[in-house]
């Protein structure tokens, strides 16, 4: 079969190509920077990135925009990221589950202390700016109730309406923590997305948000800040949090990090977030400017020119950035097609086996099931304290996915496979070899065949959220432009995957046509 | 003793796994070149009884003789290449060409090619088929009719020395049955082999059959020619089926 082996040659070199980068990766004079997903936080990996590549001859992988603090606390644990910036208050309540202090220097040397007792990472010097979560309201509300600080916010908070972002629902030093110091209820409260929730209180949808005190946009939105008088929030100063081992390998890191030390304000901060949110510059650039403004890199150094918010037609957009998609999608088809085949070559022998020897087949396909009912993200959640981030967990969560229809399929398909049809074979001298190979096989083909193709659309969908944990792919954009609230950039990255899973779905409803043995009518 | 028989039973027994009998205690022969009728109602055990033959099931009890030889004493899959099998609705592989079908035990006994495309050639005309029309045909693009006179063409390819129909025509229609009652005995006197039909019409089996076997829950209730079926039969059930089937003719 030809064609067979035109998609399994394909397949390899896709797995090759999505090997070889993590395995160039854990080669010795790689750094691996990542980041959360929020923007000022990928603007600060970025500074650092370029700082490195700027007076190091290091190498430099960036894993941005991973899910949350937990999820980028885990990567660095296991080696699958090698620092991040991070905030001193988010270690000290986050992370080490102790209560809030309020003395800036105690939390730091806490959190110092601690973090390279248990896990071997090092916080390095700050950074000069504290970013703090903080409520804030329209302007005119806050004047019309009186509001200045979240004392007085308590009266009137049950007629309220609030809209704010999903970790600080659930922080310790968030919205559970306010709720028990002060006492605070709202009316309601609804999760939502960074780059929304101004623009949701401007119009009034919310009254009130959560911010973060370096927030660009608060010089633009007239918002009132509201002072936190029982001082509930603790300090948040903003540095870089570094892996020992590689700090111990490469001393020059450590330095060239430290470059940084107390270079940023928080009144900087505000005006590089804002370029970013509101004027939509790159990333890259404006982390080149602000390190070029510090005299900490030349003036030829290279940096990215490409605009990620432009209001340009949504075609146009799409070219400029083909090449970029160009790589998602190759990432993603990788990504997809390596689980996808992982899967087959598990699936179907342990199908093969299961209706050999039948007892207890129906409850282990069950349980193989039982991975269907685990949402996608957690699934890959699960992975990472065992594969760290980037593409192997993806692919292994993706692994899991594609089993259970592959698995139904082949075992019903060989289950009931014309059983009379079995029987006159077994009289007139057919071996169960020779049943299974020239009967049995061919009349399960189809269905076989469209277990996989339900497996395959699977996890070319699956495959976007692969983007939350650093394995890239065509979830990438759509994550980037969640955080800008961009439909465009949103669409560059969900139109290709649609199409892909369209694509995907009718070239194996092709090979299932293939493998339908002549003579068989197209219903059976 | 064993030698003059082609098919043999010695109080040859088969229990369901609940402990009933689908078989029990049965005693029975067949001569070569005869063909012996097997009659009763479903759940007779005559289906069982064909299938202890070509080892598809194993006796609980008691032995199955081919040629002289027990049935247990030899590989179940040469034994069964030596025994051609009709099912009942033919049983042909829908996703094999009629040629590829008829050719099956040829193919696995590794005859030549050329050998198994002449004896393709040369079988379907004595079933009144003709090779050229239908030979890269798929099964499902032929009538009932058709179909059957395959599946018993493939029965034969390989020429073995004894033959088993099991209900090979109840599932076609009465003009094609007789069509292929008449063929059926048209074979029987070029082919000269031992055949065993299960049928549970009586009229085809007192048209088939030079010596009829009736079964009722398991036992034999008697064994022998049509005409002593009528004259003499052994038990009250025999009875009943000879007058019921003389009530239909007349």
């Amino acid at each position: 079969m030809s064609v067979g082996w035109l998609q399994k040659s394909l397949l390899s070199a896709l797995v090759f190509l999505i090997w070889i980068g993590p395995v160039l990766a854990s080669s010795n004079s790689t750094i691996i920077v990542g980041s959360k997903n929020f923007l000022e936080n990928r603007l600060l990996a970025e500074m650092f990135a370029q700082l490195i590549e700027a007076h190091t001859t290091l190498t430099v992988e960036r894993r941005l925009g991973l899910a949350g603090t937990q999820i980028c606390f885990q990567a660095l644990t296991t080696g699958g990221i090698d620092l991040y910036p991070e905030y001193t208050g988010t270690g000290l309540v986050t992370i080490l589950r102790e209560p809030a202090m309020r003395d800036p220097s105690a939390v730091l040397n806490r959190v110092r202390s601690e973090f390279r007792k248990r896990w071997n990472l090092w916080w390095l010097a700050p950074l000069g700016f504290d970013n703090s979560y903080a409520l804030a309201l329209r302007r005119d509300r806050a004047h019309a109730f009186n509001i200045r600080t979240i004392t007085d916010l308590v009266r009137v908070a049950p007629k309220l309406k609030a809209g704010f972002g999903y970790e600080f629902i659930q922080r310790a030093d968030g919205l559970p923590g306010l709720k028990q110091l002060y006492g605070l209820q709202f009316h309601d409260v609804v999760g939502m997305q960074q780059s929304l929730k101004y623009q949701a209180t401007e119009n009034g949808d919310v009254d009130v948000l959560d911010v973060y005190t370096t927030d660009g946009r608060l010089a633009v939105y007239d918002f009132v800040v509201l002072e936190d008088d029982r001082q509930f929030f603790p300090p948040y100063d903003a540095t870089a949090l570094v892996r020992g081992a590689m700090l111990k390998r490469h001393p020059e890191l450590g330095q060239v990090l430290s470059l940084l030390t107390n270079a940023l304000s928080p009144k900087r901060m505000r005006e590089l977030n804002l370029r970013i949110q509101e004027q939509g510059e790159a990333i890259p650039q404006v982390a080149y400017d602000a390190l070029h403004t510090l005299h900490l890199v030349k003036e030829d150094h290279p940096s990215s020119t490409a605009t990620i918010k432009e209001s340009t037609s949504f075609l146009s957009y799409m070219w400029k950035r083909r090449a970029t998609l160009m790589v998602r999608t190759g990432e993603h088809l990788g990504l997809a097609g390596t689980g996808l085949l992982l899967g087959i070559m598990l699936a179907i022998p342990l199908a093969f086996i299961l209706e050999r020897w039948r007892t207890g087949a129906e409850t282990m396909i069950r349980f193989i099931g039982m991975s269907q009912t685990i949402p996608s993200m957690a699934l890959l959640a699960f992975m990472i304290p065992l594969f760290g981030v980037g593409a192997l967990p993806a692919i292994m969560a993706l692994w899991i996915y594609s089993l259970y229809p592959i698995v139904r399929n082949t075992f019903s398909g060989l289950r009931d496979a014309a059983p009379t049809v079995v029987e006159t074979g077994r009289a007139l001298g057919m071996t169960e070899w020779q049943i299974l190979r020239s009967v049995r096989l061919p009349l399960a083909a189809p269905t076989i065949m469209a277990g996989i193709r339900t497996a395959a659309i699977w996890t070319v969908g699956t495959a976007t959220l692969a983007a939350f944990i650093g394995a890239g792919g065509l979830g990438v954009p759509i994550v980037s432009g969640l955080q800008l609230a961009d439909v465009n950039i949103i669409l560059s990255g969900a139109l290709p995957a649609t199409i892909l899973a369209l694509i995907v779905d009718g070239l194996l409803g092709w090979v299932e046509r293939l493998v339908r043995p002549r003579g068989l009518e197209a219903s059976q | 003793m064993t030698n003059t028989w082609d098919l043999e039973a010695w109080q040859l027994s088969k229990r369901f796994p609940d402990g009933t009998y689908a078989l029990q205690n049965i005693d029975w022969s067949v001569k070569p070149g005869e063909t012996m009728a097997l009659i009763g109602e479903s759940g007779s055990g005559k289906t069982t009884l064909l299938r202890l033959l070509n080892r598809l099931a194993e006796p609980s009890s008691g032995e199955v003789f081919i040629q002289g030889h027990p049935a247990t004493k030899q590989d179940p899959i040469t034994l069964r290449r030596r025994l051609g099998y009709v099912p009942q609705d033919g049983g042909l592989f829908p996703h094999w060409t009629i040629r590829h079908n008829v050719c099956l035990v040829p193919q696995l006994l590794e005859w030549p090619i050329d050998q198994q495309h002449d004896r393709f050639n040369t079988l379907l005309p004595l079933v009144n088929l003709d090779p050229t029309q239908i030979a890269d045909r798929y099964p499902i693009e032929l009538s009932g009719g058709q179909r059957q006179r395959v599946a018993v063409a493939r029965a034969l390819a390989a020429d073995p020395p004894i033959v088993l129909f099991d209900e090979p025509f109840s599932a076609l229609d009465p003009l094609t049955r007789h069509e292929l009652h008449e063929q059926f005995l048209a074979l029987k006197t070029t082919l000269h082999k031992t055949m065993v039909v299960i049928t549970h019409d009586m009229a085809e089996a007192f048209h088939l059959g030079d010596r009829i076997t009736v079964l009722k829950d398991g036992r034999i209730h008697q064994m022998g020619t049509t005409q002593e079926l009528i004259d003499t039969p052994a038990t009250p059930y025999v009875t009943s089926l000879i007058q019921h089937h003389l009530a239909q003719i007349h």
